[in-house]
């Protein structure tokens, strides 16, 4: 059985799988597996993009989504799917005519023109030409991008976005929370302050100390509200609240005390 | 079930440094006479590793290696729709009010619309303008706007076909093209510790090995590695970028903007304000020096003038200020408290610098400042010890020099020359700087300093030049194949208006694409894309493998298009009924060869080691050739350590051979010139055409510092028109007029002030006249500045000094003066604007023509409302 493993830490946005998808299927069909594309408008393979955090701590995380390819739109589609031997399945430009009603998976689009609802097929003309792996695999450079048997993708601890999908994740970004300590009378970071995490419930969830540029980052924190409390040497402890919920958190150059 | 999913493939090397220098190897499918696919080149289908001396750099279990397939960028991937653009010139044309026997109308041009022509007219036409011209004024009142990066082909070659035929027919008028995506090194750093002909740390053999042995951090120092090594070599400065960090690498970017590289890679963004890097450096120096923590043995031994340095840090000399960390807070934008960790941090550690060129570090006003100074700052840091070198993430192997690569050398630095049909580096008089084009045009007299084209020696910049043709001698045609100069280059509303100039007969241009000073031609020659012809090509820059290829033709012309070769054939073809000096001119300038013999002879003469007895038909057939890693790649100096361990043995190019903290040939050769003095310093004060502070009173009009960096997606002007590209965040910004906008970054803090949000159109204006970009509210830009990628395509609503631009072509409004008064570099980054929130749908009301051109949703900007039928 074939799975893809997207390794979220390894993806450096360049679009190529994105874009490799769209020069596969955009003007060209390959029926009976997939019809013509429309030049945009739809994204078999589409790169979500997520700026985090604020000026002078910014992160982009890169995450790579393919439509299609669960259980549920297999299910939902009946006949209108084709499932393979392999374990990918793509949805059957004939028999699909009309079933708008699979728009509502993720990365399944309506093609207004033919009427049909269009997905990843998981390049399966190529495969069955004697490819290895499917465009959006072949062209990622930094192998962010894996395709295989499951077996031999080591899936052990890795994450779906879509449950029943065949597409696996590592290091799916979860929060960070950062700040900058600093003396402001001596104009200077402060270097070595404890700074600690700490959960709604009071429990310590993290703690380092400032590194030489005074900073602190908590990363990979479970989305949640958080105190971060913090200590230089010979001053009072201080807090600040951060709410992680919904996105990262940045508390800026705060004061030694 | 199982369909043939191609018909056959051909190697292309889709890169965009032209010059001849190839990059960027892939694999192109073609099914039912179209291209299917672009996709990496498996080098595995022809070799083994053991065939190649597979290197590979490893430490803690982490392993650096070049892989069996190439890592082409998006801009190769997507690159078949720039062959099926809508945005293609399908047909010669003629501007419906230039007639060559009559009304010229130079003033209409950027403005009138185009008939279609034939090719015998076209060329006819061409053909007795240059003979009318060589008659009247002689050969060098025609001008070959010849060079440029874009396709990089071979007997095609996009950029210098007409020098050779002009050429052959008494000479030309040349344009040097000067570095500019390293102004400040050439202008600057060169000075500083030679480094000929670039002026960055061109001997760098095995840095990324001694890197992985002995340094803690790399700076990438306005350096983008996800970016700008795009369109020369593909994707290995990624996976450097990566492994770097698995081996504990520790990377630190130095920036205005959260670059691409510094969104994914940095364990630290020092934001900068564009253009200040200077006053931070001078806070570093002043760090080091009042704490002591600089390399103080090999300052003495390794340098000279380093005390004149130091009175100038220590406000010691006639300047009289103390270069504080205080002091450059307030110009830079870094607090005082971070440069002193970010100093001692350096001080404490082994750093190498990065750089990917571009970027406002050193294409801005006075960027030779920036340029030493970074020399300045190696030198206290003992550069050449292990772990502390300068290096290039981009253009490895550039300009034939083996030394100038970090990763483990290859065998063989195979060229393109015997095939090359572009321009050649002729550095005879007539020659003109492209940064004074415009001024050469309208003024007719010219005086500046060096031949200024990169690969040249330090000395070249102490010759004094000066162009005065005789009356009536100027500029009188202009045969470009590099139609960008004015979204490019400095001051387009500037080159716009001498586009109109009134002696300025004709201008000839022979392009693919309706774009940019395209509309300014009187003629329009439509060339093709590298699917369309059949050539030998070379990739030089992925550092994985060097190869040679030969490549086949993907799929027959679009239209009536030829490729930039055969036009040129065309035109001598025309000129032969002249006779004369004409006479036998099209076996002259095809040296009585067909293509498949000039590919051949480009194979034969490639540095392949039996070129004269290899097999061409074997070849042919393999489609592709690599070279091995050489056998004593490891045995290889590191970097500069050759003059670390000893510079009497291994001196620098510099008058003493050391690194020179004071130049006394340039206290010599320009003693008035207080931009570039014998020390680098810090300009405040207007100068030399700049006036380009946030101290400046001008910065109450235009009070924000652009940044107009190197884009992401295009190579200067090339890629716009790319669907695929729009449909990205960062590609393009939608309307509310359907039309696609350029991206517009803005800080929350400025949009807050501007009343701006992510969508709304706005502005960018400054006294030269205003672009119109798609705002973007961003984490991505520190508060003080805003950001736009440059060379968006034109539209424009205004021509001129004053118009304006709808595509965001942000060159337009750049200033117009060089570097400095000296050095004829460009200036096209940090310069003030001011930015306000538009309203597109009631401008259009008072333009409507202009506002209602032909648009396509996809595709952009298309030829349709400029050509009318004949």
């Amino acid at each position: 059985m074939k799975a893809f493993l997207i390794d979220v830490a390894r993806c450096n946005g360049c679009m190529n799988c994105q874009i490799a998808c769209k020069d596969e299927h955009c003007g060209t069909d390959w029926l009976p597996y997939a019809a013509e594309q429309p030049l945009t408008g739809q994204f078999w393979c589409k790169v979500e993009e997520r700026v985090r955090g604020t000026v002078p701590k910014t992160r982009i995380t890169y995450v790579p989504q393919i439509g299609g390819q669960s259980d549920a739109l297999a299910a939902a589609a009946g006949d209108a799917a084709v499932q393979r031997d392999d374990g990918l399945m793509y949805l059957d430009p004939e028999k699909a005519k009309g079933r708008k009603d699979l728009c509502e998976f993720e990365g399944v689009y309506w093609n207004e023109e033919l009427q049909i609802p269009q997905t990843c097929t998981g390049c399966a003309h190529l495969l069955d030409d004697g490819w290895e792996v499917p465009r959006c695999v072949d062209s990622c450079p930094t192998k962010a991008l894996r395709f295989g048997d499951v077996a031999e993708l080591d899936l052990e601890g890795a994450e779906q976005l879509v449950a029943g999908s065949r597409i696996w994740y590592r290091n799916l970004p979860k929060r960070f929370v950062t700040g900058c300590v600093v003396d402001f009378d001596e104009r200077e970071v402060v270097i070595g302050a404890d700074v600690k995490l700490v959960s709604a419930s009071g429990n310590t969830v993290a703690e380092q100390k400032t590194d030489e540029f005074g900073d602190f980052m908590f990363d990979q924190v479970e989305p949640a509200v958080y105190q971060v409390i913090y200590q230089v040497s010979g001053k009072d402890a201080r807090t600040y609240d951060a709410d992680a919920t919904q996105v990262d958190v940045n508390i800026g150059d705060v004061p030694a005390a | 079930m199982s369909r043939k999913t191609s018909d056959k493939s051909v190697i292309k090397c889709i890169g965009f440094c032209g010059f001849g220098m190839g990059a960027n190897i892939t694999e192109v499918d073609v099914k039912d006479g179209r291209v299917a696919r672009i996709r990496p080149l498996h080098y595995d289908q022809l070799y083994k590793p053991e065939d190649l001396n597979y290197w590979k750099i490893e430490k803690d279990g982490h392993v650096l290696e070049p892989g069996m397939a190439s890592c082409p960028p998006p801009l190769a991937t997507a690159y078949k729709m720039r062959a099926y653009s809508k945005n293609r010139i399908p047909y010669p044309l003629k501007r419906v009010d230039w007639d060559p026997n009559g009304e010229r109308n130079p003033q209409n041009r950027g403005i009138s619309k185009y008939e279609r022509i034939s090719w015998d007219e076209a060329c006819d036409i061409i053909a007795a303008e240059i003979k009318r011209i060589q008659d009247e004024c002689g050969p060098f009142s025609i001008y070959a706007q010849s060079d440029g990066h874009g396709e990089t082909k071979t007997v095609h070659a996009a950029h210098g076909c007409q020098t050779n035929l002009l050429a052959l027919t008494g000479g030309f008028l040349k344009q040097a093209r000067q570095p500019d995506s390293w102004e400040g090194w050439y202008w600057g750093a060169k000075h500083v510790w030679g480094m000929d002909p670039v002026g960055m740390q061109t001997i760098t053999n095995n840095v990324i090995k001694d890197i992985a042995e002995h340094t803690d951090a790399v700076f990438m120092w306005g350096a983008d590695p996800e970016t700008t090594p795009w369109g020369w070599g593909g994707q290995m400065s990624s996976l450097i970028s990566y492994w770097f960090t698995d081996i504990g690498v520790k990377q630190v970017y130095v920036c205005p903007d959260l670059n691409y590289g510094a969104a994914i890679h940095a364990d630290k963004w020092i934001p900068v304000l564009p253009n200040t890097d200077v006053a931070l450096q001078l806070a570093i120096a002043h760090v080091w020096l009042t704490e002591g923590t600089y390399e103080k043995d090999y300052v003495a031994t390794h340098s000279v003038g380093f005390d004149k340095f130091e009175d100038y840090v220590m406000g010691r000399d006639d300047d009289g200020v103390e270069k504080t960390p205080a002091w450059a807070a307030e110009k830079c934008g870094v607090p005082d408290y971070r440069i002193k960790a970010l100093a001692r941090y350096w001080a404490s550690r082994k750093v190498s610098v990065a750089h990917c060129n571009g970027g406002g570090y050193i294409r801005a006003a006075f960027s030779h400042e920036p340029a030493r100074m970074e020399i300045y700052l190696l030198g206290m840091r003992g550069v050449g010890q292990p772990g502390v070198n300068q290096f290039q993430m981009i253009e490895w192997q550039l300009m034939d020099m083996p030394t100038w690569n970090p990763l483990p050398s290859c065998s063989v630095l195979p060229s393109v020359e015997g095939a090359y049909r572009g321009a050649t580096m002729d550095l005879s008089e007539p020659f003109i700087p492209k940064t004074l084009i415009p001024k050469a045009i309208t003024e007719k007299k010219l005086e500046w300093h060096g031949h200024v084209i990169a690969g040249i020696a330090t000395v070249d910049q102490f010759i004094p030049f000066e162009w005065e043709p005789e009356e009536g001698k100027g500029v009188r045609m202009i045969w470009s194949d590099a139609p960008c100069w004015s979204n490019c280059w400095q001051g387009g509303n500037v080159f716009q208006e001498a586009m109109r100039d009134p002696e300025l007969d004709f201008i000839l241009v022979q392009h693919p694409w309706f774009e940019n000073d395209t509309k300014f031609a009187d003629i329009i020659l439509p060339t093709n894309t590298l699917f369309e012809t059949e050539d030998f090509n070379v990739d030089v820059r992925s550092g994985q493998w060097n190869a040679i290829a030969y490549e086949g033709r993907a799929i027959d012309p679009i239209g009536e298009t030829r490729s930039d070769y055969e036009a040129v054939c065309a035109v001598a073809k025309a000129l032969e009924k002249f006779g004369g000096n004409y006479e036998n001119l099209y076996e002259r300038y095809t040296q009585g060869r067909d293509v498949m013999g000039w590919i051949e002879k480009g194979f034969r003469e490639s540095g392949i080691e039996d070129g004269e007895t290899a097999d061409f038909e074997q070849f042919k057939a393999d489609r592709f050739k690599l070279f091995p890693t050489r056998e004593d790649w490891e045995d290889m100096p590191h970097g500069l350590i050759g003059f670390y361990e000893d510079p009497v043995a291994n001196p620098l190019s510099t008058p003493s051979g050391l690194i020179e903290y004071y130049s006394e040939s340039l206290a010599q050769v320009f003693p008035d010139d207080t931009a570039r003095g014998p020390v680098a310093r810090w300009i405040e004060e207007p100068l030399d055409g700049h006036d380009d502070r946030l101290s400046s009173p001008r910065a109450k009009d235009y009070p924000f510092l652009l940044v107009t960096n190197h884009p992401r997606w295009r190579v200067h002007a090339n890629h716009d028109d790319i669907p695929w590209f729009h449909e990205f965040g960062t590609g393009k910004v939608t309307g509310p007029d359907g039309y696609l906008y350029e991206p517009l970054y803005v800080n929350p803090i400025d949009a807050k002030k501007l009343g701006l949000v992510d969508g709304d159109i706005a502005a960018l204006y400054n006294e030269r006249g205003a672009v119109l970009g798609g705002v973007v509210v961003s984490e991505r830009i520190m508060p003080g500045c805003v950001s736009q990628d440059h060379g968006a395509r034109e539209d424009e609503i205004e021509t001129g000094v004053g118009g304006l631009d709808r595509g965001g072509a942000n060159n337009l409004i750049c200033p117009s003066a060089t570097t400095s008064k000296n050095c004829a570099g460009e200036v096209t980054n940090s310069y003030l604007v001011g930015v306000k929130k538009v309203d597109v749908l009631e401008m259009a009301k008072e333009r409507p023509e202009e506002w209602g051109r032909a648009y396509d949703p996809e595709f952009g900007q298309i030829p349709d409302s400029w050509i009318v039928e004949a």
